[in-house]
């Protein structure tokens, strides 16, 4: 396959890219939970709007006091939609945990499955999927944990220095080096589901101490940490795209938003394929080590024999039987 | 011999810029601009590590009150930051103080006033005559307020001198005052005599809210610090001598003016700027950090464009100074404060361009010059003749500079006014408490923000739909150039207003003023139905069907205050009604070739009282626009926390 030659961030975006169904689909769902957990501020918002012209306001420019005044609104008051929000997002969590077992499958496959095949991948792993989740909880506390000694020294530091930057940088190093912990931490339980995937592994405590031990081999923790960056940059360029539209365009507006989520969805995928690709390339070989048995060898009966000077070529050697014989 | 003619040059130059340097007012200014009653010299030894000072104090006052005086209180703010104090208990009944978290309240949160010594001229050691008193809540354990009474009276037009050695022990910076690191904001800091104002002392104890109140003089003021330090302070520096002992003295001095505040920092570094006004150039001396670097021209920027619209539109600056302290980090309690001729703004390592928080502190700071400074209200009880009518020039000269719905942010396709900055703190809060209530008696602090800040820049640009915009600029401008130098009440600002208006305003200030009453209008109905309704075989037709238009108009609050409706029909015609909105409601009936398209009470928003914009119109088509854009962001915001959670799963 052309892919072998290539690197594995090349080989992962490659496999994103043709497998990119699922990431449409994915991207599908977002949109739809999206809108609806959006859905019934719209509506309370639209009683309040759309029959005023002070929504001028917001359409012609994005008048901040504007919108303030209408949030404070006690029919558009913005805490009253946040379970509609929240619910969204629940759902879109669950639905993601659900069909990765799928997605897993289709990059290891690397073919179209059709529906049921992948919800039967999606179900197959589901469980497996949750009880790595709920194991995931443990470092991702002591991240947080390590995060939060950091962010104290850093506003220790910060506090003592004459200038800003000091505290400013001192608290950016400090969620630098959180974020890379974080994203240590998901490459080892993305590892573990793709071993789940791949080597159809049940126990999942063995499953964490197997690609525990892979994660610290080779270099694709830099990998992931390289697409981590593209997802910063694409979410800056968004922001700075955003800022630039007009703001009387709102399909404008809305494309480019979208197009943020996508980019993100879109490097969190590419992230699971290139697990996915190095894992297929290279972990097995660094996974199946067997354990070394001692054993005492038999005692062997030395024979005496005549010294054989004429040795036939390397490689030579009897006829083998075939395989089928 | 040119040399030699240069040299003298130089020579003269130097002296005639010390002598200018010297003079605390402006080059076309001479003094004195008020009755000055009290003359302060002060002799105050800095100790950094301990965050104190070591003071003497010598007080003149001058009695003209119109009668004898045998009882004197003064003020000692820096007690307030004491567990028990009156300060510590409104602060803490309200939430916290600013970013002050009173919950993780401190020992070296404390600061202190201690008065050692007491003497009278010619009546000898008074300290034992010392009393802490608590005029305003009767709290026994409150001492920001002592008073003394002596063995005999001082008589109308005599002087009395006071000599007060006192420590002042500085807080980790909090309400304006205090130190952090190296850098020191010493505010409210000597012990300061109270006013005789209106036939008694008006001396209030240090309340959360409101602090300042104090009569017209003289400071002499002399601060020994280590030599490495950069100080700064009300007034103008006249002296500046090495001690030979690592130390330095710094004297400065200021005529006209009623408190006295400094600075000092080794790490500050100094910018000058020259600001020409109509009486000869003030030098504007910013005393910031290297961190700040991007700040600088931001703050010369705000301040030479403010002190230029408060030249041309409300009257001179005259004095020779303006010291502005930009605080370091961490020290933002330090920022946003006024003081005679010295004020702190507030700024970071970086502010997006396009958000003009430096210019919205600093003008405001500034503006105080004015408001508070040189119109000496008090604080105490009239807050909104000093914060209010601030906030109100404040959002006319940032319109000003920075355009209209711009003037606080422009930036990320968000924009914000200043007018709606302050129409939305007026709306958090608008009917606890009237303007004309004593402001430390408020009902709470987010009550005392939106009624002496907000509702007043709000009840004075809603002001202007009456007198208009120009004759609300006169009106300030007689205002503050008959009351400069004064202490002016309430009554003196709203009569000031109508005799300039030429208007009987008492409906509008009984209301605004001296009421609670809140504004909304609503346009209640907007609807046209064809005259010959019951005409079974009607077939509309736009332009030659004949409609009856109703429009009706709602006063939904107890504020009465006239208002213009806009109402635009089908054909583009348009017409204007205006409604004294003294009923509750009132009916406009059309009967036109045309349907009614939409009804706007207010349609350019001057009416920033009134508490609802959005039933201010009425549209007979919907418009989606608005909701189809908000709907697009709570989408996006939807999907991004659903992004971001599943990054876990």
């Amino acid at each position: 396959m052309a892919d072998e030659r290539k690197g594995i961030i090349a080989a992962g975006f490659s496999l994103l890219w043709r497998r990119q169904g699922v990431l449409w689909w994915v991207f599908i769902v977002s949109l739809i939970l999206g809108g609806l957990g959006a859905l019934p501020a719209t509506i309370n918002i639209g009683h309040a709007l759309n029959h005023s012209l002070a929504g001028q306001q917001l359409t012609t420019r994005f008048d901040l006091g504007m919108y303030i005044e209408l949030l404070r609104l006690p029919d558009v008051n913005i805490t009253r939609y946040d379970p509609a929000v929240e619910v969204s997002v629940f759902l879109f969590f669950l639905f993601t945990l659900f069909v990765t077992g799928g997605i897993l499958e289709t990059y290891r496959q690397d073919r179209r499955l059709n529906t049921g095949e992948f919800f039967s991948a999606s179900g197959a792993f589901f469980w497996r999927f949750v009880r790595l989740l709920l194991l995931s909880i443990v470092p991702f506390v002591i991240v947080g944990l390590i995060y939060q000694g950091l962010s104290k020294l850093a506003d220790h530091v910060g506090d003592r220095a004459i200038a800003d930057q000091v505290g400013i940088f001192s608290s950016l190093g400090a969620v630098i080096i959180f974020m890379l912990l974080a994203l240590w931490v998901r490459l080892w339980f993305d590892l573990a589901q793709v071993r789940a995937v791949v080597q159809n592994e049940r126990g999942m405590w063995r499953n964490l101490w197997n690609s525990w031990r892979i994660t610290w081999h080779a270099g694709i923790y830099w990998k992931y940490v390289a697409i981590a960056l593209v997802a910063w940059v694409t979410l800056g360029i968004g922001v700075v795209l955003w800022a630039n539209v007009p703001s009387s365009s709102t399909p404008l507006i809305f494309l480019v938003l979208e197009l943020i989520i996508f980019a993100q969805l879109a490097t969190r995928l590419w992230q699971l394929a290139s697990a996915m690709t190095w894992y297929q390339r290279y972990a097995e070989t660094l996974v199946v080590v067997q354990p070394i048995i001692e054993t005492v060898p038999p005692p062997v009966e030395v024979i005496e024999t005549p010294v054989v000077t004429d040795l036939p070529p390397a490689g030579a050697g009897p006829e083998l039987p075939p395989a089928d014989a | 011999m040119r040399h030699r003619l240069v040299g003298w040059f130089c020579v003269v130059t130097t002296f005639c810029a010390v002598a200018v340097a010297q003079s605390p007012f402006a080059p076309k200014v001479t003094g004195p601009l008020s009755k000055r009653v009290v003359a302060y010299q002060i002799d105050a030894k800095y100790d950094p590590p301990a965050h104190s000072v070591e003071a003497t104090e010598t007080l003149t006052y001058h009695n003209l009150t119109g009668q004898a005086l045998d009882t004197f209180p003064f003020h000692l703010y820096l007690n307030a930051f004491q567990p028990q104090s009156t300060w510590i208990h409104e602060a803490h009944r309200d939430g916290n103080f600013r970013s002050s978290n009173l919950a993780h309240w401190k020992p070296e949160d404390y600061g202190s006033n201690v008065v050692s010594s007491f003497e009278v001229e010619g009546m000898g050691d008074l300290t034992n005559q010392m009393k802490f008193v608590s005029p305003d809540d009767g709290n026994p354990n409150d001492k920001t307020v002592f008073q003394v009474k002596l063995p005999r009276p001082v008589a109308l037009g005599q002087d009395v001198v006071f000599h007060i050695k006192f420590k002042a022990t500085f807080p980790e910076v909090i309400a304006r005052t205090g130190y952090k690191r190296t850098f020191l904001l010493a505010g409210q800091w000597f012990p300061k005599v109270g006013v005789w104002w209106h036939g008694q002392w008006n001396c209030h104890q240090f309340h959360a809210l409101t602090e300042f109140f104090a009569d017209f003089g003289t400071f002499d003021v002399k601060v020994t610090l280590p030599k490495d330090y950069v100080i700064g302070a009300s007034g103008v520096q006249v002296s500046d001598q090495d001690n030979g002992n690592g130390t330095k003295t710094v004297g400065f001095h200021g005529e006209d003016i009623h408190d006295f505040a400094w600075t000092a920092d080794p790490n500050f570094k100094v910018v000058n700027e020259t600001f020409n006004g109509s009486v000869g150039s003030v030098r504007i001396r910013l005393l910031t950090y290297d961190s700040h670097k991007q700040s600088w021209d931001p703050y010369i920027y705000c301040m030479t464009n403010t002190m230029k619209r408060f030249d041309d539109w409300y009257g001179p600056y005259p004095y020779a100074q303006i010291t502005v302290v930009d605080p370091p980090h961490g020290a933002m309690e330090a920022g946003g404060m006024e003081y005679p001729t010295f004020i702190t703004g507030d700024s970071g390592w970086y502010i997006p361009p396009g958000v003009h928080f430096i210019d919205l502190v600093t003008e405001h700071e500034f503006g105080h010059q004015y408001w508070y400074g040189m119109v000496a209200t008090n604080e105490f009880e009239n807050a909104w003749l000093d914060e209010g009518l601030n906030s109100y020039t404040e959002a006319k000269v940032l319109d000003n500079m920075y355009g209209e719905n711009t003037s606080v942010i422009n930036w990320l396709g968000g924009q914000l006014g200043e007018p709606e900055v302050q129409r939305l703190q007026y709306l958090g809060s608008p009917d606890f408490d009237p303007l004309a209530r004593h402001s430390y008696q408020d009902a709470s602090m987010s009550s005392y923000g939106a009624i002496s800040y907000g509702k007043t820049a709000s009840m004075l640009l809603t002001l202007e739909k009456v007198v208009g915009e120009e004759t609300m600029k006169n009106a300030m401008h007689v205002y503050f150039m008959r009351y400069r130098f004064t202490h002016p009440t309430s009554e003196d600002f709203v009569n000031t207003v109508s005799e300039v208006a030429g208007q009987d305003l008492s409906w509008y200030w009984n209301q605004a003023v001296y009421g609670s009453q809140v504004m909304d209008y609503e346009v209640q109905r907007a609807d046209s139905t064809p005259l010959k309704w019951w005409d079974e075989n009607l077939k509309e037709k736009k332009g030659e069907t004949e409609y009856e238009t109703q429009v009706i108009l709602h006063r939904k609050g107890d504020f009465v205050f006239p208002v213009d409706a806009v109402v635009k029909f089908d054909d583009g015609s348009m017409t204007r009604e205006h409604w004294d909105g003294k009923e509750r409601w009132v009916r406009y009936v059309y009967r036109k070739k045309a349907q009614v398209e939409s009804v706007a009470i207010d349609p350019d928003y001057r009416v920033t009282m009134d508490r609802d914009y959005l039933n201010n119109s009425r549209v007979t088509d919907e418009q989606h626009g608005a909701t189809h854009k908000l709907a697009t962001y709570w989408t996006f915001v939807a999907q991004f926390l659903a992004q971001l959670l599943s990054w876990l799963a």
